[in-house]
């Protein structure tokens, strides 16, 4: 039972920073970023290829962010002329080519065969049992890291300004903010961190396929962000968690019903997280912890 | 090489049909409600599923299995919006629009429940294209390509020339003002909705015709109808239509240089191109 | 806010007690020493591959209960727990390690997708949980499992030659092979290559995108090569569209399938011109084995595709080799013993495990042969040999042509 709690943590915290991404775009930002399993995957390969080809995993690691920032700057330079609405389908069709190329290029990605033998760092030494605590402690601290510089942005002038950008972009522009740097550096930052967040799964896993990067991921993730508190990266940290632990008890389930099928069974945990992501968005659409908006510091004099 | 040329685009037109009914009814939900509804997948696999029942049980022929999805399709849409996806709506198009996947997620896996995941067929005839000279053409898609037509312009008018057509574009341009006309907009949106879903239930019985109807019949070509309505102008209805052949047409002429496994990515890349020069789709109105 | 604390006296509490150790009692059939014995599966029961896992789920069921009738395993019963990958490989690491972790299953079984089979993999030969897959990629046996895995498909470079073979016998001169993008294309392409050309033959491929309404300009590539075979290598829900474009098409040259890109289910659901004539082609059991026909019965159809009849066949080797190792029921017994009832000379040769257990405990040496095949595994797990079992759509049922 231990074994299956470590690791449901430490998932739970790859889950984390993918919300965390998510909630530094859409919820601070206000652009949606419909293809989070892409730079999910892209982190993932990334390190997987860099480390296959020899390098060390810490630098495997960098590698996955600097694609990731690579990739989220392409994006957001592709969408420049666009409405907002139409850069969800843009990074939606974005995920969908990564995984594509994913599963066609074989002598870059080896294909539907995936890449296996993702080395685990200082997995040999600790071994079987200290790998795991040794790993979900890495994915905490990366989680209380990445948190920390969130919250501060959160409740700093940048902070403020995204939020500006997320209500009314015309008005932020006016105001003299250079908006498309602001996007840009976003969705940049975003996509960096969910990028590590694949780095970090593909060495916990040894294994990353196309297969792993479904979209079914990315409807977890926005069930996290709602759930927890759209535009509060400690809302976004506490959903997914939330979100992972969800996943798993809906698994027990299955002993509180008889009589029902396995696919009947399997259904009705489909149906619980789609029912559980409509209870939170109706009963509390922005969450269940409120958005900060730091105040701006007061003026010295009358207006 | 122009013969395979003027195939590709036939076909693409054949493909295209498919999705053009599920396509009319995004859109027209998202020209009145202005949300995109991803539940529209789970509105036309429950529209598949209704028409199976009812081939399967009673031997029904196309035209009544057409007629009982809309309705059936109409109805759960109506019921699901009403319920689920109404009380959203105020909080912004974002929030309805993750609603709508939670509620395909949810109506998705109560057809699993029900039905399983087997693949179910229409026990109804097949037939092999037409050929003109080297040319091919299927009779079931042209079926849906004019049943697409005809739908449209139906649409069409309803919205351009009756009263209530006008009316739901009304409280589309402006909730309150309608409000002030003595226009409802609840019932005005109930309405849109069972149409839109409606439509999508039709469409998903004429996919369903051509392949096969299971759980994830709607989810399959979720992408690609989210794709056709954005490529022919969110909330544009011809533009549905028009969308949804543009892709078709693309598609498959991709496949004269591109592989075939990666027909997915075209329609996307078509829609980036597009929406970079012209941002409000191929016959979108401008935005204001 | 009101606080209510409920109150329990001693004479509830005994109650409690009593109405709960009654409810123990009248739940625990009469099952002798020992704790039960734990089984895994974990199937795809949603996503796509969703089609093929109810019935590996049933037929599972069903011999566990047959088991259980019978006395179970040693005197102990059989627990089986099922687990749903969601035909995702992130997924169904998490539900493994429920399996492993929570429910402390001797075996993980029925791992169907290659992306799932090699995320679990490292879990299962870690945990010393055994498991066993029906997942065709050749990358799986050669993963460091120590002997933890088995496979019961057999490698695709075999099945690939036997198709080849097969269309050739049946006067083919242009084969096409077709399949989505799986980890297999290349080897059965290379098998079916093989075999065409050492009869002077072509052949010809198309590798396609599974999620498509329609494979028009597809089959145009196809036709263009003027086939007379084309062999299917997708899954039921592309398979069903390309059957059609191509009727639609006017394709009317042989149509050669793996037995589950055109199982029952499939020719249940299409219209009879679209796939009359096809043949099929599964891994099988020597001539006058009984097993396919046991897992007809178990999963409710005449012809189960060989996803179920393998899942049987898993279960089976599975149960038997704990019978035989006895002692602790875990990977290791299962790892320790399945070679030892499932082949070998001098043995009695059994198809079901509710004999096997009878042939057991009389100390008597057992050759489990399965219903997909002898079932002899490598030292790496794949399948030693196998015959294949040819058959063909007439009028809207599949009927045995031949098995060799």
């Amino acid at each position: 039972m231990t074994s299956y709690v470590l690791f449901t943590l430490t998932i739970g915290g790859i889950y984390a920073l993918l919300a965390l991404s998510l909630n530094l775009v859409w919820g601070m930002a206000g652009m949606v970023n419909l293809g989070l399993a892409g730079f999910f995957a892209v982190g993932a390969y990334a390190s997987a290829i860099a480390t296959g080809s020899g390098a060390p995993v810490v630098l495997g690691w960098l590698i996955a962010i600097a694609c990731g920032v690579v990739a989220g700057l392409v994006i957001t330079f592709a969408t420049l002329r666009l409405r907002d609405d139409y850069l969800a389908i843009v990074t939606l069709g974005f995920g969908e080519v990564v995984r594509l190329v994913a599963l066609n290029e074989r002598w870059l990605t080896n294909g539907a065969d995936g890449i296996s033998g993702i080395p685990g760092p200082l997995k040999q030494s600790l071994g079987q049992t200290g790998f795991p605590i040794f790993y979900l402690i890495l994915v905490s601290a990366i989680v209380c890291l990445v948190w920390l510089v969130l919250r501060r942005l959160d409740l700093s002038p940048y902070g403020r300004t995204l939020k500006a950008i997320r209500e009314d972009q015309e008005l932020t522009r006016f105001a003299g903010k250079p908006v498309l740097r602001f996007k840009y550096e976003a969705f940049a930052l975003a996509a960096a961190i969910a990028a590590l967040a694949g780095a970090l799964y593909g060495h916990f896993q040894s294994y990353v396929s196309p297969d792993h990067f479904q979209s079914l991921i990315t409807i977890y993730i926005f069930l996290a962000v709602t759930a927890g508190g759209v535009g509060r990266p400690l809302g976004a940290v506490a959903g997914a968690y939330a979100v992972v632990i969800f996943l798993e008890a809906t698994r027990f389930f299955a002993d509180v019903l008889p009589g029902l099928q396995p696919v009947q069974l399997a259904a009705v945990r489909e149906m619980l997280v789609g029912a559980a992501l409509l209870v939170v968005l109706l009963w509390k659409p922005t969450g269940l912890l409120s958005e900060r908006i730091a105040p701006a510091t007061p003026r010295t004099g009358s207006p | 090489m122009f013969s395979s040329l003027l195939q590709a685009i036939v076909s693409g037109l054949m493909t295209g049909s498919l999705i053009a009914l599920p396509a009319i009814g995004f859109t027209t939900i998202f020209a009145v409600l202005r949300y995109p509804s991803f539940a529209i997948a789970a509105y036309m696999t429950i529209g598949g599923f209704a028409a199976i029942y009812a081939n399967q049980h009673f031997g029904m022929g196309v035209i009544p299995l057409l007629l009982l999805a809309a309705v059936v399709s109409g109805l759960v849409g109506l019921l699901a919006e009403q319920t689920a996806l109404a009380p959203l709506r105020p909080a912004g198009a974002l929030t309805a629009a993750i609603g709508s996947i939670a509620l395909n997620v949810v109506l998705e896996n109560i057809v699993r429940f029900s039905f399983g995941n087997d693949l179910q067929g229409f026990d109804l005839p097949i037939h092999p294209d037409m050929r003109f000279g080297p040319i091919r053409v299927g009779t079931q898609q042209l079926q849906n390509l004019a049943i697409a037509v005809v739908v449209m312009g139906g649409i069409f008018a309803f919205l351009r020339f009756s009263r209530f057509g006008r009316a739901m574009r009304a409280v589309a341009d402006n909730d309150d003002l309608a409000r002030l006309k003595g226009i409802d907009p609840k019932i005005i949106s109930g309405v849109a909705v069972a149409v839109g879903a409606a439509l999508a239930g039709v469409g998903g019985v004429l996919l369903g015709m051509d392949t096969s109807i299971d759980p994830l019949t709607g989810y399959r070509v979720l992408l690609s109808v989210f794709a056709a309505a954005v490529l022919g102008g969110l909330g544009s209805i011809p533009g549905a239509v028009v969308g949804a052949l543009a892709i078709g047409v693309a598609e498959e002429v991709s496949l004269l240089a591109v592989p075939a496994t990666y027909r997915g990515a075209i329609a996307f890349f078509a829609i980036l191109a597009m929406l970079t020069f012209r941002p409000r789709g191929l016959l979108g109105e401008r935005s204001t | 806010m009101n606080q209510q604390t409920i109150r329990l006296n001693r004479r509830d509490i005994l109650q409690l007690g009593a109405l709960a150790s009654a409810g123990v009692l009248v739940a625990t059939p009469a099952w002798a020493q020992g704790a039960p014995v734990r089984l895994g599966a974990l199937l795809p029961l949603t996503g796509s591959g969703g089609p093929y896992g109810g019935p590996m789920a049933k037929v599972a069921k069903g011999v566990v209960d047959e088991v259980n009738a019978a006395g179970g395993i040693l005197g102990r019963k059989v627990e089986l727990f099922i687990e749903d990958d969601q035909t995702s490989a992130e997924a169904a690491v998490r539900a493994a390690r429920k399996l492993i972790d929570v429910d402390k299953v001797a075996a993980v079984m029925g791992t169907w997708a290659s992306a799932v089979t090699t995320a679990v993999a490292p879990l299962c030969w870690e945990s010393k949980t055994f498991q066993t897959t029906t997942s065709g990629a050749d990358s799986i046996t050669l993963l460091p499992h120590q002997g933890y895995l088995i496979r019961t498909q057999p490698n695709t470079t075999l099945q690939g030659q036997k198709f080849g073979g097969f269309a050739v016998e049946n006067d083919a001169k242009k084969v096409f092979f077709i399949s989505p993008q799986t980890p297999f294309v290349k080897t059965q392409l290379e098998g079916i290559t093989a075999a065409v050309k050492k009869a002077g033959g072509s052949v010809g491929s198309l590798v396609y995108d599974d999620k498509r309404p329609s494979y028009r300009s597809e089959v145009d590539e196809i036709l263009r090569f003027e086939p007379d075979a084309i062999i299917f290598g997708g899954y039921t829900p592309d398979t069903t569209v390309m059957l059609k474009d191509l009727f639609r098409a006017g394709y009317k040259g042989k149509k050669i399938a793996f037995a589950y890109a055109v199982n029952q289910k499939l020719i249940e659901s299409v219209q009879p011109e679209i796939v009359e004539g096809t043949f099929t082609i599964s891994p099988s059991p020597a001539e006058g084995s009984n097993a396919y026909a046991r897992v007809a019965k178990l999963a409710g159809m005449s012809n189960p595709d060989p996803y179920t009849v393998q899942m049987y066949d898993q279960i089976n080797l599975v149960i038997l080799a704990l019978a035989a190792g006895g002692g602790d029921m875990n990977g290791t017994t299962i790892k320790a013993n399945v070679r030892t009832i499932s082949q070998g000379p001098d043995r009695i040769k059994v198809d079901n495990a509710v004999e096997g257990l009878k042939q057991l405990a009389a100390k008597k040496k057992i050759d489990y042969d399965g219903a997909s095949g002898p079932c002899d595994f490598t030292d790496i797990g794949d399948i030693i040999d196998s015959k294949f079992r040819y058959e063909q759509v007439k009028a809207g049922k599949l009927a045995l042509l031949k098995i060799g």
